[in-house]
């Protein structure tokens, strides 16, 4: 005999004694006067939430005892205040010590409904279920056959009450469908090892209709397990041990429904429109307590500020007058002539020219909105970090504009990479700080940065230059940002004729000039997008900054977020090299992250070798020298022309985001092409200003 | 998605634990006597593996009561140039998360009750569930989450719950009484205050927002709240021993191990003299406080 089985022969055997008490047709009457049912279904699906169904469980075969619950009432409410949406009370007495006295009590004791859970086999078990006042009900497809789960089903269906039918199996969930079942437990247990298992969650549920509720009905123990079941696309979940054993039964039930509440939150669509802190499973705040005033403070600042006209029209104003926005989208032909001569296919190309912004590249556009959040906040200092310095001098700039103290953190490698752009900001009034911590990179003064953040906070805000780090930074920046996409989009109509791009090519570093140019064409299916990362010597050689390639970057927190990593087997974050110092960087915003998971974006890589010789491509048949960090776009053109090739594209149009100019890469450029001799390259290295040193 | 789940010998999994709290103990009995209690930081393998387990050893001996074991991450925002060096060093030599249970033991068996301090990135790595059990096993008390805020900790909540170790979270002199409250509600064990904005280092002199941030940290419903950040004399011990329950130095200690310029390390029996004496003085400093 089976456990089910011996469950089921006891269930039986204790209503037949109830039953020559009470008879069926006494039982009858008690169910017509009980108060209706409540409609449990309207309970268990929620566009913004997991609805959670907390279980009253004493005990259990396969765990023992469990809790006393001297009080199942008092559970009950405490279960409704941590924000249910349903409550399971166990009537079974042999193995599970419920009883439908516990029952009554919890019935009595909350507004939401209550599921009676027992092995339910005969009619008198669901009758005594209605005339006890429950809503909702449980049938076990194992411990029935299909004529019998098809008349239990009806006649609770006909008595208004929800039945949960719970399976193991895929034939078990055939069975329920078959037999007419509106909600569907799952029960997704690896019955080896008990661990819930996704995969089998996934397998189970597939192809269920739509207008079946699926609730994932075994596992579930805290935020692990209903985040887990959450993504794979249960409605709802069933939990009995997490809360009923746990110190504090609402805060255990509070718990969940967050997290429940955050899985929804962080898939919305549309994806232009889609906002932090969660981007699917990535971003969120991973950063001390100390910063969370800061950042709250920042996101009620910056979502009045969306909301303000005013804001909008002096961001205009100035993106107009002083940075000059609209940059141009310049059609390349004779670079496009390239693209065919190597890929064998003809595709109109456009430029867009962020490298013509005020400054040189896209930075200026969240630089300038952000500092204008920080006249709005009241604060009056600036910290940035910067790796190629592009967005250290597009920091600076907004703080000369509008007087604000400015103090510039860079890695003493990028600053003598970059002398001309330290010489640049000290020149528009900024402090720059070299950072000689850790490796002397892009992510060194972010450390730097944010440790001035944490002790100056008060008085001063951070510019953080990309769609990276804590929110509301990823939403906030990107939204500075969106302007690229949105422009490529009126000037290809105006300028051009052309309805739609075929295909957006950008670097990724962080990822803010990508995201902008892509914002605009998230949720146009006939956009291709393609994102590109530095691939330095090629992911092999173990230096770049590849993090989507398969074997490149990992799951982890850094810098505030979680996202993609490239770290070691310890979780320390591992060196990373590119011969661009905008895109040297470990992580990658989360947005992209999420739109790498979801294949929205195409990554792919460009090695310095490529990179560069895009930059003499670009620069010699179109006179326009991009950033270094640009040419990776430029160098991934070639790639997204082959993949449009293989899609059946012939004359596709493409649109490569040029984020930035190359002036401040000649001191490279040269050297690499053999345009300086070695003495010219040593003599432009020094001439770099060297900073202010920091231990 | 779950990567690793906790089972009972029988093959179910883990339940609560519902294990009294190591350090919840400890302040009881210390409330008891009314002292507070003295918690000392050092970072697992600075600067050596085998030197960082003396040390670890040196303190309990001489006089902290609560260890606050670091692991060593190469990016650490929350702290200062002091551990910043320590933390280089014992990366340079080899340190590996996986011998930090090993210290776990070290302080438990001298008698001292062993916390870890980790930056998230590190325990995530290494699989949150599966930390938790090997964190257990080596009969470590809790952990102190410097970058992890209660809102992001769903993972790490359900391990130490299932686990019966502590959560101890930070909170610091502009968290909002809304944010203290969240800090109370999810920690175990203690409520870890910093004394001032900034990162982790010594300082000459305090600021009078710890007391104000001890007593509203209570109000907000915290049974056991300890100061640090900037604690380095006998004289600040004492002073901030005399309203919390329990001082926390960080910097000072580490400063012993470390040679005069800062960067590399001291001689070991040099620094062990060093590192015993430092701690004494505050042991004096923190059972003087009332």
């Amino acid at each position: 005999m089976s456990v089910l089985d011996e469950l089921v022969a006891g269930a039986v055997e204790d209503a037949a004694a109830r039953e020559a008490l009470v008879p069926l047709a006494e039982l009858k009457e008690q169910a017509a006067k009980a108060p209706a049912p409540l409609d449990a279904k309207r309970w268990l699906k929620r566009a913004d939430g997991i609805p959670v169904i907390a279980e009253i469980k004493r005990a259990s075969p396969s765990k023992g005892h469990l809790s006393d619950i001297p009080d199942p009432a008092g559970l009950a409410r405490e279960y409704e205040a941590g924000g249910a949406s349903a409550i399971s009370c166990l009537t079974e007495g042999r193995r599970f010590l419920g009883s439908l006295d516990d029952f009554d009590k919890v019935k009595a004791a909350v507004k939401i409904p209550v599921l009676r859970k027992d092995f339910i086999v005969n009619d008198y078990q669901v009758w005594e279920a209605r005339a006890h006042g429950a809503d909702f009900i449980l049938l076990i497809v194992a411990a029935l056959d299909d004529a019998t789960l098809k008349h239990l089903l009806d006649l609770a269906h006909e008595l208004k009450m929800t039945v949960l039918v719970e399976t193991h199996t895929r034939e078990e969930i055939e069975r329920a469908e078959r037999a007419g079942a509106k909600v569907i437990g799952i029960n997704a247990r690896n019955l080896k090892d008990l661990k819930v298992d996704v995969n089998k969650y996934l397998e189970l549920a597939a192809d269920l209709p739509a207008d079946v509720i699926k609730v994932a009905e075994s596992g579930v123990f805290g935020a692990v397990e209903l985040t887990d079941y959450a993504r794979a696309g249960a409605d709802a979940v069933l939990v009995g041990e997490g809360v009923a054993t746990a110190d504090d039964h609402t805060l255990a039930v509070e718990r969940l429904v967050k997290a429940g509440a955050q899985v929804k939150a962080s898939e919305t669509t549309p994806l232009s429109e889609h906002d932090g802190p969660y981007f699917g499973q990535y971003g969120g705040r991973y950063v001390p307590e100390a910063l969370i005033h800061a950042l709250d403070e920042l996101e009620t600042v910056y979502n009045e500020a969306k909301a303000d006209p005013e804001f909008h029209k002096e961001l205009a104003r100035l993106q107009k007058q002083y940075v000059g926005r609209q940059s141009p989208l310049t059609e390349a032909p004779r670079f496009a002539k390239l693209i065919e001569e190597r890929v064998g296919i003809s595709p109109r190309v456009f430029l867009k020219r962020e490298d013509l912004n005020h400054t040189g590249a896209h930075k200026i556009n969240h630089a300038l909105g952000q500092a204008l959040l920080v006249k709005r906040m009241g604060k009056t200092r600036v910290i940035a970090e910067t790796g190629a310095g592009q967005h250290g001098v597009a920091t600076a700039t907004v703080c000369a504009m509008l007087g604000l103290k400015c103090r510039v953190y860079m890695g003493q490698i990028d600053a003598r990479r970059q002398a001309l752009n330290v010489a640049r900001m000290r020149m528009l009034g900024a402090e720059v700080v070299e950072v000689t911590t850790g490796d002397r990179i892009l992510k060194d003064a972010i450390n730097e940065a944010l440790r001035d953040w944490v002790t100056n906070v008060a008085t001063t805000h951070y510019l953080l230059g990309t769609v990276c780090g804590p929110h509301p930074y990823p939403s906030m920046v990107r939204d500075f940002q969106k302007v690229i996409g949105e422009e490529i989009k009126e000037q290809l109509n105006d300028w051009y004729h052309i309805d739609h791009p075929d295909a957006v090519c950008a670097c990724v570093g962080g990822g803010s000039n990508a995201i902008g140019a892509m914002n605009a064409f998230l949720d146009d299916e006939r956009v291709n997008l393609y994102g590109y990362e530095a691939g330095g010597h090629g992911p092999e050689s173990g230096e770049h900054a590849v993090r989507f390639a398969p074997g490149t970057g990992q799951l982890g927190m850094f810098q505030g977020a979680k996202s993609y990593l490239l770290e070691t087997d310890e979780g320390q974050t591992k060196d990373t090299y590119s011969i661009s110092a905008g895109l040297d960087y470990a992580s990658v915003g989360p947005e992209h992250a999420w739109l790498h998971d979801i294949g929205r974006v195409t990554y792919d890589y460009a090695t310095d070798e490529e990179a560069m010789n895009a930059f003499r491509d670009l620069s010699q048949t179109e006179g326009i020298i991009p950033a270094i960090e640009s040419a990776h776009a430029v160098a991934g053109s070639f790639k997204a022309a082959a993949d449009l090739k293989a899609k059946g594209y012939e004359h596709p149009v493409i649109v490569i985001n040029i984020s930035g100019r190359g002036d401040k890469d000649m001191a490279t450029a040269g050297k690499w092409f053999g345009y300086l001799t070695d003495e010219q390259s040593a003599a432009l290295e020094v001439t770099g200003a060297r900073g202010t040193e920091v231990a | 998605m779950t990567n690793e789940t906790a089972t009972t010998p029988s093959g179910q999994p883990l339940g609560i634990s519902h294990k009294p709290s190591a350090t919840e103990a400890m302040f009881t009995k210390f409330k008891a006597e009314n002292r507070p209690a003295f918690i000392g930081y050092l970072p697992y393998g600075f600067p050596n593996p085998d030197v960082s387990l003396d040390a670890l050893r040196t303190m309990v001996e001489h006089g902290v009561d609560a260890v606050e074991i670091g692991l060593p991450y190469s990016d650490p925002v929350m702290d200062g140039p002091v551990i910043q060096a320590a933390s280089q060093l014992a990366l340079n030599n080899g340190e590996s998360i996986n011998g930090v249970f090993k210290a776990v033991e070290t302080v438990a068996n001298a008698g001292g009750v062993p916390l870890v301090m980790s930056y998230w990135n590190l325990v995530f790595h290494y699989g949150v569930e599966r930390f938790a059990r090997d964190f257990e096993n080596a009969g470590g008390a809790g952990l102190i989450t410097p970058d992890l805020i209660p809102d992001e900790a769903g993972e790490w909540i359900e391990a130490s719950d299932r686990h019966g170790l502590d959560r101890i979270f930070l909170v610091s002199p502009d968290s909002s009484d809304k944010r203290l409250e969240i800090v109370a509600k999810n920690t175990r064990g203690f409520v870890y205050a910093a004394s001032r904005m900034g990162v982790t280092g010594e300082r000459d002199t305090l600021s009078t927002s710890p007391e104000q941030l001890v007593q509203r940290t209570r109000q907000a419903g915290a049974e056991n709240v300890c100061v640090g950040i900037g604690v380095s004399t006998a004289e600040q011990a004492s002073k901030v021993g005399a309203y919390a329950d329990g001082v926390i130095v960080g910097s000072a200690l580490v400063h012993t191990l470390l040679a005069d310029d800062n960067v590399t390390a001291r001689d070991t029996a040099e620094g062990l003299k060093l590192l015993a004496a430092k701690t004494e003085e505050l042991a004096q400093g923190v059972r003087d406080a009332r």
